[in-house]
Parts: C-alpha cells; sequence; structure tokens
C-alpha cells in the first residue's frame, strides 16, 4: 500500500492513531502541503476545506485540489468537502507531502436524492425511490437513457423490443399498464414533464436520473403519475471548479451468430419441396428433383441484410462554478450505423445550463437544449409483406441474390407449378433504395427565478418550453418494395409527414422550512399551467413520373385516403402541496396533494385530486439499536396515496362529426358527414391507488445495503373504449371502466465487497410482479387482441388459443379423437376439445381456447458488479427475466407447411407417417392448405415459448492513466463489449425482449404483448473509448 | 378563519378562470354540439347514408346472396390457406348454433345495414325542428327514409328477427334494442317505403345517383312481391312503367356502367354509385370476383390497367358450370355476363375458367375502378311486372313484360302459356337477366325454393367437384351442404355484447 494514500478504514485508523500519539511526542510544527483527489477517477478537488482539528487553522484546497497548512506531527487534519466523506489525516514526523483521497460520500448521512418539486436528504425519505448517477452510465455505448438502465433498477422492466436504432424501448415501473392508456412511465427534465421522446434525450447530459415509483412519491405529478416518474437532472457545475471533459468512443455493432433463428439451406429446403410433391402424389418439378445439387448454393438473404456497423459518440463538456455563476455546456455528436444495411442513427445536440445568483436573495437560471435527430431506418419490423427482415428470413434460399451480371435482382419468382406462389423483392433493393427517415429538431428551455426573502423561505417561478419538430418523409421509388408479392416496377409512393409540437409549462412555487427545537417542517406550495399544441400534416402522393423526383408535385396522384391534417392540444391546471414533518430526522412524515384540471376530462368531471401520505421511522437512530453493531441504519417506511394516468386522447370526452364520409353523385365527389364516436361528459383519468411498505437496512457500516418494498395497486376507471352493439351505429363508447390490481416485491442490496486495493462492489435487485383483471364492464367478461385475452381473474393480455396436444399419430387416433370437421387428418395438430362436445372449434359459442400462456415474467432481475484494481476498474452488467413467455408469430409464415416460404429447419423434423412422425412440433404436409391451415392459422399453444433470459447487457473494462500531461488533470482509456450474450433457451430468434405490432410501428399494445415478429436484431458492439478530463 | 376564507376565494377565482384555459374543442373535427343545425349539414348527413352501401356492394352482399345460390361459387386454390368464411358460405357449411354465428361476412353485413339506420335515424329525428326550404327537406326526408327502408328490408332478408332502431343512440345503455319479429319490421320498411314515395322527385328531378320516387316505388314492389301482395305491387309496378322515365337499353352490353361512363342510365333506377379516382370512393369487386392465381399477364386484357399485379388467394364469385348451362341457345346476354380466362398458376388441369363480366370494364389502375353498382334496372321492373301479372292469373299480360325483356336478349317470345310455366319462365328469365345482380338467392328464398335447388346443386358439384374447380384430388369438405338454412343466424361478436340475444 502507497503510504502516502490514505484509504478511510476506522479499525486501522485506530492503530495508526495510537502509534502516532507516541512517536509525535517531540516532533516540530512543519508547512503540509498536498493535493486532494476523489476516489475512482483521481480528479483533484478544489473548495475542500481543511482544518485542523481543535484549533483555528484552516485553509481550503484551490482549483488544483492542492492546498498548504501549518500543523504538528500528530495533529489531525480534518478535510471536508459535501458529498464525500470527510475524512481526517494524522500528520507524521517528517512527512510533508499528502496525497488525500476522499470517498464519495453515496452511503452517507448526507446524501440528497432529487424528489418530485424538491430535495430531500435520503435517509429522510419515506417513499420508494431509486438514483442511478449518470457518470456510472457512461461507459455504455448506447444512445438512449433507457438502454443505459437496463438491470440497475429494482422493479423496472426495460425491455428492448426492437434494435432499431433510437428506438423500442419499453419501460414498465412497478408491472403497470393500461387498456389503452399506455405504460410509459413521466419523464421530468429538470422539473419539466416533457411531451418529446425520451429518446431523443442526450444521456451525456445528465447528472442524474430518479426513479419514483410508490404513490408517496409520485402523487405531486398526480393524474400523470400512475405509471411512476422518471426525474432526469441535467448537469451543473460543481462548486468552485472549472471541468472540462472530452469523452469519445468508437466501435463496430455485429449480429452475432449464435442463437439465430436457423432456417432450411437450399439443399433442405430442395429436400422438403421434394418430399411434399411426392407425398401429395404429385409431378417433382425440375427444380426440386435433385436437392444435392443446391449444394453450397444457399442464398442466406437475412444474412444479406446485415452487415458490420460503425458507432461513435463524442462527448465535449464544460464545467464551471463560481460564487455567483455556474455553468455547464455539454455537447455531443452521437453517429450509429445500423446493422441492417442502410441504417442511420444520428444526433447533435447542446445543452447549456447557467445559474446566476443576482444577491443572496435572488438567484436565475437558464437552460437550453437544443438537439438534432437524423434517423433513417429500412421497414425492417413488422408482419409478413411489412416487415423485410421477417420477408428475407423466409425467401427461398435457391432465389438468386445477384443476377449473373452481379447486379442486384429484382425480383424473384419461379413457375407456378414449384409451389412459388408469390413474387419476391429482392430485399436489398428493398432496404438500400426505399427512403424512411425521420428529422427530428427539440428545444427544451427553461427559465427560473428563484426569491427567498428570508432564510428558508423562497419563492420559484420558473416558465419551461418544449419545441419539437418532426419531419418524416418515405419514398418508395418504382424499382423496389417492401411487400411480397408486388410485381416490379411497383407504382411509387411518397409520404411526407410533418409534426411541430409546442409546449410550456409555467409553475409558482413556495417552499419554507422551519425547525422548532427538534421539530422540523418543510412545507410546499405551488400553481402550475401546461400547455400542449401538436399540428400534424400528411401527404401521400403515388404515381412517379421520374424516382428521381420524389416531389409532390412529381406524382400523378394525390392519395386522400393518406393525405390530411390535425390538431391536437391539450391543457392542464395544477395545485400541488406537500408537508415534510420530521422529529429528530427520526420520526418522518409527508403529506402532499395535487389537484389536476385537465382538458382530456368530460365536463362534468374536470377535477381530479391526488394525495398521499407516508410515514417512516429510522429505527437505528433508536437507542435499543444503537448498541448493534452490525446494523449501522435501519429505516422501515409506509406510503399509500392516489395517482392518476391522464392518457385518455385528447377529444374522448366529445361526439365527433366525420366530415369525409363523402359518396358520389352526379359521378363526382359530394362531402358527406356522419356522426362517429358518443360523447362521454363524465369521462376522467384512470385512477390507481397504491400501497407501499419498505425497509432500508444498512449493515457493516453501511457495508451492506438493503432495500426492500412491498407495493400493491389498484388501477379503477380505466380508459375503455367500451365494445358496444353495432345496432347502435357506433362500434363503442369511450368510458372508465374495470379494475386491475397489481402487487409485488422489489429487492435490491449494494454491497462493498472488497475494500483497498482490490476494490467490489456489487448492485443486485430482483423483482416479483403480478397483476390481475378484477373487472372489466358491465356485462363484459373480456377483451380480446391478437391471440391473447384480458379476462377478469386472470392476469392481463394473456395468450389465448386452442391447446395443442401433438398430432393424430395414426387412423385409429383419428377416428376416436376429437377432430376439426372437414380438415383433421392423420399428421394434423390435435387440438385439446376443452368444452368436451367432440369438434374443435375456434371462437363462436362452441370455442375451444383457453389460456395457453403468459407474456409476463415472473420475476425480472439485473445484477452490476463494479471491480477496481489499482489503475484498472472493470464493470459487468446484467439483466434478466425468468418465465415470461413469447408468441412465436412469424411461425404462422416460417413454418407454413405448403412449402409457400422457406422453413425453420426444425420442419426437418416433422410428421411423416404414423411410423415416422418426428419431433412433435410440426405436422404432416399432406392434404394442403385445408389440412395445414389448421396448424399454422389457428392461434394456439404450438406457437407459445418460453422466453427466460439471462442478458450480459455490458462489460467494461478501463485503465486510469492519470495526469499524463501537464494540461490534464485525469485521463482513462476503457473497452466495452455491449450486449455480450444473452443465456436463453428461445429459438424464434435473436431477442427475447421482443413484443411487436404487425405494423412494425412499436410493440403490440398491452392488449397483445410479447408477440415475436422477427424484428431488427439488437447487435454485439464492440467499443475503445477514452476520457480525458482538463 | 378570515385567512381561510381568504384562500378558498383565491383558490375559486384561480378554479373559475382556468375553465376557459381549460377548455379545449377539436379544431379538426366539428361535433354533435354544433352540427345538423343547416340545410347543408342535413344534405351532407344524408350523403354518409349512402356510403355504407358502397361497402356492402363491393364486399359483401355477394358472399351473401350470389354466392350462396347455385349461381356463383367459391373456387378453391389449394396453394392457399382455406379462407372458411368465404367457403363456408358458398358451400352451406356454416358453423351455428343457439341461432348464433361466427361468419365475419354475415356480422359485417348486419353492421353495415345498421350504420345506415343509424344515420337516418339522425336525420330524420332532428330535421323536423330546424327550418329550411320545404322541398329540399323534403327530399332528403325521402332519401333517408329509402335508405332506412332498404336496410332493414335487407336485415329481414337475411335474418328471422332484428332490432328496430328508430332513434339515434347518444349513450351506452340504449345501444341495444330486443329482438323484433318480421312483422314489426317490415311494418316499418313499408311505412318508411310508402312515406318516401311521395316526398322523393322523380328521376328527371333528381341529382344522379340519389333515390327517387321510381326508385322508392320500386323498393315497395320488391317488398310487396316478397310478401306476395301482388296487387299492389303491380300498382306501383304500373306507376313506374307509366312514369316514362325509363326504358330498356337496347343492346344488353350497354346496360352496364362503366368506370366512368354509362351511369345512371335509361335502364338504371337505382345504382350504388363509385368513382375512379384518388378520392377513396373506389370499387374493387371486379378484383374481388376473379378466379385465381391469376397472373399480370392473365388479367391485363381484362381491366387494362397499366399496373396489373398478380392476384393470389382463393377465386369468389366464381360462375358455376350451371349458370352458364342455365341460359338458352343465342341468348346474347351469356357473352356479355360471363367471360373466361386461362390461368396458368393453376393446380388444375382444365386451367380455364369463367369470370363475371358484366362488370369488367377498363379503367386505369389496378384495384381502382368506378363501375356502379345495379340495385334495381328497369328489366327488374318488366319481369316483376310480368310476375305480379301472372300470380294475378294474368298470364297473357305477363308475357308481353317477359318479352320486352327476351327479345332484348336476342331470344323469341317465351312459348310458356300456363301460369305454372308461365312462373317457371319467369323464374328462369330472372335468373339469367340478373345473373350476378344479388337477386338469385332472394328468389330462391320468397318463393321457399332454396332447399331443393341448393341440395340439388349441391349433390352435382359433390359428385363432380373437379367441374366445380377443384384441382384432381381435392374436393368439397365433408361437411358441405350440411346447413341449407333460409335465413343466416344473428352474428356473434354481436350476440356477445347485447343482453338481447
Amino acid at each position: 500500500m502507497n503510504p502516502n494514500v490514505y484509504q478511510f478504514r476506522p479499525g486501522r485508523w485506530l492503530t495508526f492513531a495510537l502509534v502516532f500519539v507516541l512517536v509525535t511526542h517531540a516532533a516540530w510544527a512543519q508547512t503540509i502541503s498536498g493535493v486532494v483527489r476523489s476516489e475512482g477517477d483521481m480528479e483533484t478537488i478544489p473548495g475542500v476545506s481543511v482544518l485542523v482539528k481543535g484549533s483555528s487553522r484552516g485553509t481550503v484546497t484551490d482549483l488544483d485540489g492542492a492546498f498548504q497548512i501549518e500543523a504538528d506531527p500528530g495533529e489531525v487534519l480534518s478535510f471536508s468537502y459535501i458529498g464525500y466523506s470527510t475524512k481526517e489525516v494524522t500528520v507524521q514526523s517528517g512527512l510533508t507531502n499528502y496525497e488525500v483521497v476522499m470517498e464519495s460520500s453515496m452511503s452517507d448521512l448526507t446524501e440528497v436524492v432529487v424528489v418530485g418539486y424538491g430535495s430531500q436528504l435520503k435517509r429522510e425519505v419515506t417513499g420508494s425511490v431509486q438514483s442511478v448517477e449518470g457518470s456510472d452510465l457512461m461507459d455504455l455505448p448506447v444512445p438512449q437513457m433507457t438502454q443505459k438502465l437496463q438491470g440497475r433498477l429494482a422493479g423496472v422492466q426495460i425491455n428492448q423490443t426492437t434494435g432499431q436504432p433510437g428506438r423500442g424501448m419499453n419501460v414498465r415501473i412497478r408491472g403497470q399498464f393500461s387498456i389503452a392508456g399506455g405504460s410509459q412511465p413521466l419523464y421530468v427534465v429538470d422539473g419539466f414533464p416533457i411531451t418529446g421522446d425520451i429518446a431523443t434525450i442526450n444521456p451525456d447530459e445528465i447528472e442524474d436520473i430518479t426513479v419514483l415509483k410508490d404513490a408517496a412519491s409520485t402523487s405531486l405529478y398526480g393524474s400523470r403519475a400512475a405509471n411512476g416518474v422518471v426525474l432526469i437532472t441535467t448537469k451543473r457545475g460543481k462548486a468552485g471548479r472549472t471541468d472540462v471533459s472530452l469523452n469519445y468512443y468508437t466501435g463496430v455493432q455485429r449480429v452475432p451468430h449464435y442463437n439465430r433463428l436457423e432456417m432450411m439451406d437450399a439443399v433442405e429446403f430442395a429436400t422438403f419441396k421434394k418430399e411434399y410433391f411426392e407425398a401429395e402424389g404429385r409431378a417433382v418439378p425440375e427444380m426440386f428433383q435433385n436437392p444435392s445439387a443446391y449444394e453450397g448454393q444457399t442464398q442466406d438473404w437475412y444474412d444479406a441484410l446485415l452487415q458490420s456497423a460503425p458507432i461513435s459518440n463524442y462527448n465535449l463538456s464544460v464545467t464551471s462554478s463560481t460564487d455567483r455563476m455556474n455553468t455547464a455546456v455539454v455537447a455531443t455528436l452521437f453517429d450509429q450505423k445500423g446493422v441492417v444495411m442502410n441504417t442511420d442513427y444520428q444526433r447533435y445536440s447542446i445543452r447549456l445550463n447557467t445559474d446566476y445568483k443576482v444577491s443572496d436573495q435572488v438567484k436565475l437560471g437558464f437552460n437550453i437544449a437544443p438537439s438534432y435527430v437524423f434517423d433513417n431506418t429500412p421497414r425492417t419490423d413488422g408482419d409478413r409483406g411489412v416487415g423485410i427482415l421477417f420477408n428475407a428470413l423466409h425467401t427461398w434460399p435457391n432465389m438468386p441474390i445477384y443476377d449473373e451480371a452481379g447486379e442486384l435482382t429484382y425480383y424473384n419468382r419461379f413457375p407456378g407449378e414449384t409451389g412459388n406462389i408469390f413474387a419476391y423483392p429482392n430485399w436489398l433493393r428493398s432496404a438500400q433504395e426505399i427512403t424512411n427517415e425521420t428529422k427530428i429538431t427539440n428545444l427544451l428551455s427553461n427559465a427560473y427565478v428563484e426569491y427567498s426573502p428570508i432564510k428558508d423561505l423562497t419563492f420559484k417561478s420558473t416558465i419551461n418550453a418544449e419545441l419539437r419538430g418532426q419531419q418524416y418523409f418515405f419514398f418508395n421509388p418504382s424499382t423496389a418494395t417492401n411487400a411480397i408479392n408486388r410485381p416490379i416496377p411497383t407504382v411509387a409512393m411518397s409520404i411526407r409527414e410533418t409534426m411541430d409540437d409546442f409546449g410550456w409549462l409555467n409553475e409558482n412555487l413556495v417552499t419554507y422550512r422551519k425547525s422548532i427545537n427538534d421539530h422540523n417542517f418543510e412545507f410546499l406550495a405551488g400553481y402550475t399551467n401546461q400547455y400542449f399544441r401538436r399540428e400534424l400534416t400528411r401527404v401521400q402522393a403515388d404515381t412517379y413520373a421520374d424516382d428521381r423526383l420524389p416531389t409532390i408535385q412529381g406524382a400523378i396522384n394525390i392519395n386522400r385516403g393518406g393525405t390530411r391534417s390535425d390538431v391536437q392540444e391539450w391543457s392542464l391546471t395544477s395545485l400541488l402541496s406537500r408537508v415534510n414533518y420530521n422529529y429528530q430526522g427520526k420520526y418522518l412524515f409527508t403529506a402532499a396533494v395535487r389537484g389536476d384540471g385537465s382538458s382530456r376530462f368530460g365536463m362534468e368531471n374536470r377535477w381530479g385530486i391526488f394525495p398521499s401520505v407516508s410515514a417512516g421511522w429510522v429505527v437505528s437512530d433508536e437507542n435499543i439499536l444503537n448498541t448493534s453493531e452490525q446494523v449501522s441504519f435501519l429505516k422501515v417506511r409506509g406510503s399509500y396515496g392516489v395517482t392518476g394516468n391522464n392518457n385518455i386522447g385528447n377529444y374522448t370526452q366529445y361526439a365527433l362529426i366525420n366530415n369525409t364520409v363523402n359518396h358520389v353523385f352526379n359521378n363526382t365527389v359530394v362531402p358527406g358527414a356522419a356522426v362517429t364516436s358518443l360523447a362521454n361528459p363524465f369521462l376522467g383519468w384512470e385512477t390507481t391507488n397504491q400501497f407501499d411498505i419498505g425497509l432500508d437496512l444498512g449493515l457493516f457500516d453501511d457495508r451492506i445495503q438493503f432495500v426492500y418494498d412491498y407495493f400493491n395497486k389498484n388501477t379503477t376507471n380505466l380508459l375503455y373504449n367500451v365494445q358496444i352493439p353495432q345496432e347502435s351505429g357506433f362500434g363503442s363508447f369511450n368510458d372508465n371502466i374495470g379494475e386491475i390490481r397489481f402487487w409485488g416485491h422489489e429487492f435490491a442490496i449494494n454491497t462493498r465487497n472488497t475494500d483497498g486495493k482490490f476494490k467490489w462492489t456489487t448492485n443486485a435487485n430482483i423483482s416479483f410482479n403480478r397483476n390481475r383483471v378484477e373487472a372489466l364492464a358491465e356485462g363484459i367478461d373480456r377483451v380480446y387482441g391478437l391471440a391473447h385475452i384480458t379476462q377478469v381473474g386472470q392476469p392481463f393480455g394473456m395468450f389465448y388459443g386452442l391447446i395443442k396436444e401433438g398430432f393424430y399419430m395414426n387412423e385409429e387416433d383419428l377416428a376416436n379423437s376429437p377432430v376439426v370437421p372437414g380438415r383433421s387428418t392423420v399428421g394434423s395438430a390435435k387440438y385439446r376439445d376443452v368444452n368436451g362436445d367432440g369438434i374443435i372449434t375456434i371462437g363462436g359459442d362452441n370455442d375451444d381456447r383457453a389460456i395457453i400462456g403468459n407474456p409476463f415474467p415472473k420475476f425480472t432481475y439485473g445484477i452490476v458488479n463494479e471491480f477496481q484494481y489499482g489503475k484498472f476498474d472493470m464493470s459487468i452488467t446484467g439483466s434478466g427475466s425468468y418465465g415470461n413467455e413469447l408468441y412465436m408469430r412469424h411461425l404462422y409464415s416460417t413454418a407454413n407447411l405448403d412449402g409457400v416460404f422457406n422453413m425453420v429447419r426444425k420442419v426437418n423434423n416433422r410428421f411423416r407417417t404414423p411410423e415416422n412422425p418426428g419431433d412433435g412440433i410440426f405436422g404432416t404436409t399432406v392434404g394442403g392448405g385445408n389440412v395445414t391451415g389448421v396448424e399454422r392459422d389457428w392461434a394456439s399453444s404450438h406457437f407459445v415459448f418460453d422466453a427466460s433470459f439471462f442478458s450480459i447487457k455490458n462489460l467494461t473494462i478501463g485503465y486510469n492513466a492519470g495526469a499524463w500531461a501537464k494540461f490534464i488533470k485525469s485521463s482513462r482509456v476503457f473497452a466495452s463489449i455491449q450486449n455480450l450474450y444473452v443465456f436463453t433457451n428461445y429459438w424464434g430468434g435473436q431477442n427475447p425482449e421482443t413484443s411487436m405490432q404487425s405494423s412494425g410501428e412499436g410493440d403490440g399494445g398491452n392488449l397483445s404483448q410479447g408477440v415475436d415478429l422477427f424484428g431488427y436484431p439488437v447487435p454485439r458492439t464492440f467499443t475503445i473509448g477514452a476520457n480525458l478530463n482538463f | 378563519m378570515k385567512r381561510i376564507n381568504i384562500f378558498i376565494i383565491c383558490l375559486a377565482a384561480v378554479m373559475w378562470s382556468c375553465e376557459d384555459f381549460l377548455t379545449i374543442t377539436p379544431e379538426t373535427n366539428l361535433s354533435t354540439a354544433t352540427f345538423f343545425q343547416t340545410e347543408a349539414d342535413f344534405q351532407q348527413a344524408v350523403n354518409a347514408a349512402y356510403a355504407p352501401m358502397r361497402n356492402i356492394v363491393n364486399d359483401r352482399m355477394w358472399l351473401l346472396s350470389e354466392m350462396r345460390s347455385d349461381n356463383t361459387m367459391y373456387a378453391r386454390n389449394i396453394l392457399f390457406g382455406a379462407t372458411e368464411q368465404q367457403e363456408d358460405l358458398s358451400d352451406h357449411a356454416l358453423p351455428e348454433a343457439d341461432g348464433i354465428t361466427t361468419n365475419v361476412h354475415v356480422l359485417n353485413q348486419y353492421r353495415l345495414d345498421y350504420l345506415i339506420i343509424a344515420r337516418t335515424n339522425q336525420i330524420l329525428t332532428t330535421i323536423d325542428a330546424v327550418e329550411f326550404n320545404q322541398q329540399s327537406k323534403n327530399n332528403i326526408k325521402g332519401q333517408a327514409l329509402f335508405l332506412r327502408a332498404y336496410a332493414y328490408y335487407e336485415l329481414v332478408r337475411y335474418f328471422p328477427h332484428a332490432p328496430l332502431h328508430l332513434n339515434p343512440v347518444t349513450t351506452r345503455d340504449q345501444a341495444a334494442l330486443p329482438l323484433s319479429s318480421h312483422q314489426e319490421l317490415y311494418a316499418q320498411i313499408i311505412s318508411d317505403a310508402q312515406e318516401a314515395i311521395p316526398l322523393l322527385p322523380n328521376k328527371a328531378n333528381q341529382d344522379l345517383g340519389r333515390v327517387t320516387s321510381g326508385a322508392a316505388r320500386m323498393l315497395l314492389a320488391d317488398i310487396y312481391i316478397t310478401q306476395n301482395r301482388w296487387a299492389e305491387a303491380e300498382t306501383l309496378l304500373r306507376e313506374i312503367v307509366d312514369s316514362g322515365q325509363y326504358q330498356l337499353i337496347p343492346e344488353f352490353e350497354n346496360v352496364f356502367s362503366e368506370t366512368s361512363g354509362n351511369k345512371n342510365n335509361i335502364e338504371s333506377v337505382f345504382e350504388v354509385q363509385f368513382l375512379e379516382g384518388p378520392e377513396g370512393l373506389q370499387g374493387n369487386f371486379l378484383y374481388q370476383f376473379m378466379p385465381r392465381p391469376i397472373s399480370p399477364n392473365e388479367l391485363r386484357p381484362i381491366t387494362q390497367t397499366s399496373n396489373t399485379e398478380p392476384l393470389d388467394g382463393q377465386g369468389n364469385n366464381v360462375p358455376t358450370p350451371d349458370i352458364i348451362e342455365a341460359f338458352e341457345e343465342g341468348d346474347e346476354r351469356l357473352d356479355v355476363s360471363i367471360g373466361y380466362v386461362d390461368l396458368l398458376g393453376s393446380l388444375r388441369e382444365n386451367k380455364t375458367y369463367p369470370y363475371i363480366k358484366k362488370y369488367a370494364k377498363p379503367h386505369s389502375l389496378h384495384n381502382i375502378h368506378g363501375m356502379n353498382w345495379p340495385i334495381y334496372r328497369y328489366a327488374e321492373v318488366l319481369l316483376f311486372l310480368a310476375e305480379a301479372l301472372n300470380e294475378q292469373g294474368n298470364s297473357g299480360e305477363a308475357a308481353t313484360y317477359l318479352n320486352m325483356v327476351r327479345n332484348r336478349a336476342g331470344l323469341e317470345n317465351t312459348t310458356a302459356s300456363s301460369q305454372t310455366d308461365m312462373r317457371e319462365a319467369i323464374f328462369r328469365e330472372r335468373r339469367v337477366e340478373l345473373a350476378f345482380e344479388n337477386k338469385r338467392w332472394f328468389d330462391l328464398t320468397r318463393t321457399d325454393r332454396y332447399m331443393e335447388v341448393i341440395t340439388d346443386f349441391g349433390q352435382r358439384a359433390r359428385n363432380d367437384p373437379m367441374r366445380y374447380y377443384y384441382p384432381s384430388g381435392a374436393t368439397f369438405r365433408n361437411h358441405a351442404f350440411s346447413n341449407i338454412t333460409k335465413y343466416y343466424a344473428l352474428p356473434a361478436a354481436e350476440a356477445e355484447i347485447t343482453p338481447h340475444f
């Protein structure tokens, strides 16, 4: 151990102290100098106060962290600084230069966490909150903040449903969701609940992230808080110092080969076709008469779309803080190509945060954060005919990608007797020639003034504004298409969509603190107004004379159905208040309430009140436990509160007229108008009542910190478009209905496993979330999804279909089993006759469907290990999910036993004859679609597979190169692998986190979640990077 | 206490001031609060009441009527998964239990009829409270009454009973009503049709494509004929003939609408309007009627589009060998009504398929055409009149009207003279004259011949599936022709959410 570097260890300290008391008796007073660094990054810390204990001598470290002070040997120097544990060093005789390393006070009593409309000492927090520091996430080479959080938060399930850059993150806090109101939490950036996409926020700007989970923590966000709240604080300068840092990483992304969905190669496919025709008693087309001729000839269409793709991030930040002025500038360029060809994602962002102290009473601040995102992603995701990856996956492996001249083919179609009923366009052309780009300009800004007329009384007024412009441009030239069976040349088509958002928020807050003896009060009241407006214009045009001019005027047709304009607006007025009270910091109590009035709510139901109460008891402060050496901290806490979800649409309370129900008279268009929805003046927010009880425990001087929470929530008044009989002329009625109960247990543990030269810390969490539908609308006990049911008494959105029991193994089996009339044969799928009527029926009154699977995990977990050895550091992050199932929807096409498409390799082991029944997954091909359709077209357990996984999200190894040049304060280089490995038994694709809807636009919604349509792969990314601090 | 009062006053002031801030009405939609207040509003409302007719004739009606009869059928392409929903209709194997069926086409037809009913109810219950030009008001009311009667008339011919809605639904609890009997439904239909006749202008004085007094008389005559009220039907039909508004077009091939020309011609009593072009008001029924799989080269001569695309899947509404045989020797209507196409992609040895040619008119773009769909033609007025006369014993005069239709088709006068023979002659004539115009099934049900005719047809077809467009080795399903019924069961999706069935 370097004798100049002191690690704060109480036990050893005592020994030192004793020795020094003896040795330093006769020492001389001397000038001590040194430098103070922070643990970990070993950066110098300016502004640290240095005191000689028991004297009035003191100083402050300068901008380089250096200090000089007069002290006698044996005297104790005390170093203190906000955010760090106070450190004491005894002056040794003859040693005048000290390097003092201060440890961050993560576990200290003084740690402060950001909470709604303020901050609080962590030890006094009575709700369930969890924080992550931005610096902990820096090395992860992914562009979205939510990607970086995977595995780190207890009770927060974060799934990456697609690998499309900048998209597809599904965040669910405490399992919360609703039927129509979404499950994404409310993101609050520096106090502003943003309306734009969190994916466009540059994670390099983030100082820390706090997730509010229980109702006591979230109720101040009222009608928007039911899905949980994520508070994001952006970077500020650190007191008394200026930091310039340059961070860079670059790397390459690849789609790994392990665990890819195995499709037939050309030989296997030709063999299948040969056997197929032979089994049908039909002539084998010449193409398939000699399958072995295809040896080495396989065209892997999926792999041909993939590429190794670069990724880089350049970040420069300057933070500076003086007495009166605090400034932070963060500029980042993120540049990513995708692993599917022609994918581009770039983000340019700058943030400028400034706080200015006018006087001791008045403080001003301005933040402004412009950003620009360019995103071009081919139509990779979605169902057959929509997503080119799904299409390419099962294109015939004997269809040529390139023609003899080495040019990409346009499309492939073999003669009808080969069973090739679809023309397949060349998917590489689809990827390369179709433009599908989105450009987003985003401007977040806010300004505030804070006035403290007297100590502890503060008025704060803020104005926040958000501007967002999104331009979408799609152009499908005549030479390519993303649909199966559209001949080339096709009709060229363009879509232009412009979305302009403008939102503002004004908040006026007053806080007042008062302590009377040991009674500490904090009072908050506020009045806020928020407004949002979105204008959308969309023009769809087709039939272009020239592919090189995809302008609107270049089109012969304007497509009326795809052309429209729209305005969406909402407003929200709120009153809020909170009281914190504690006695000796030991008995804690908080009550909060928010009243929200919203333009979205019906006229008869305009205001919602969202109260909460919580209490905590720091048991470890009681004398009874002070004797316990092991327990360093123990707090029990409980809360109850009400929150809402106002994602109910802007105009759902109105009966709308559709003025475009046009018709034709005199061979010209005449305008028509019809009432298309029913009004509900009582429509309101969804209400969640949540109870939480938790425990924070620190053991062995907080070397082990443990947090446990149990919660129970009831969400009622869910917004649902209740189906009504259409004899009324209407399909549905917007109403608040039903009840879903959510409950769960969350455990999080942080441990410092070893100290000293080799440091090892572990953060681990595990969450068990459950839900159950308690009620739906009157007269409605179920709602169907794609292959899903939401039914009273069951968890939400369960997979629903027939129960496959195997195949009819022989004639006898067929004769003695329930069958599908006219369709069942030996070797065809055999389903359970659930209603016992002897006939297999899907849907209707004789339905044999049942619940066949559960998309929800039994538990999710995450683990982060960090190691430090001298100048080396390493971290490894994993996240996992157990017991969740996926609906392998693509099998309806990738295992089409009529040989219409290429098939998954497992079809090789299909049922052939009673003597050769295969491995029980796929049935006979004999009988054509009438027989095979029962297996592929009917929702059943055939499609449901376990998708439990454990994913090593990231491995990073770093080296602290220190200050190797005069102007460099510290430096570090690192190498990392993102998405190192996924352990799973799921075989339908590489991403067990997937969930997709047919259009490929986002996940399947809560009614139809967990559907695998073979979307964009999540790449493995190898990066190297460097951080330089000046 | 005083402070609290001030606080409450402040709070009230804040709440009151923000009522304005919190009231946001949709900018890009009108709502019921502001609509149905002017003549123009009602004009638009009645226009929208026609709109579901396009969906009905383009997508549903031929499935539920023509393809259910022995005129057309589902032509199985075994390269594709079966589409049972259509197949079940064509081969009379609908799943049905307790008067409920899951068939999606039955469901959609039902819903489309009630969409017309809801839109017309909205007009009829609110129009009288708004002051505007009486003539215009009468015209709108007449159209709404016709459309409501027409929609209910479809329902009574498809279903054994149905709910009777006469008021617009505004809340959730008004949505479902108990089932009404045919007697109740017919009473309303007849009263609406009777009321519509004097309100509507004749064809010369009406926008082309809107219903007229002639159309309303024809609708009422149709209803009376279904109810065997021959004399009342005769009166109405004679009024149409005497109106001078209609004539037979000399050449049968010129009777049917083209994509933009020959619409609402002199023979047309009422037809559903379509428009070719980007307005979204086009039809594509021609494509739905094509046997499949058909390649662009095979399809192009029929549609003559510039961007022909292949059509896959199952063939629907493909003429049966029976309807082809039903045409007499020398009947000019055969070649106008039915064409042939060779499908190389078919798995049948005989790759020649018939298709419905009546509506196959050239147009510019694939899957977009503007041909109107005939609901009532003057030829049918004449055949109805012949039938009404014959049923009243006036077979001689009946022959006059029957022969007008036969002669136009290049056929000699009928040889029938007895009432029974004449009845058969008219029945046969209706089949070929009105082939693929969705009349055959209703002729079979109103005369109660559906069981006998379809049972025979089923036997013929099952005995020779290759003749009925199956490839060798394939045939009808085991339960084909096992559920031949006069009416459809009510749709399951509706049954699930109404307390009444």
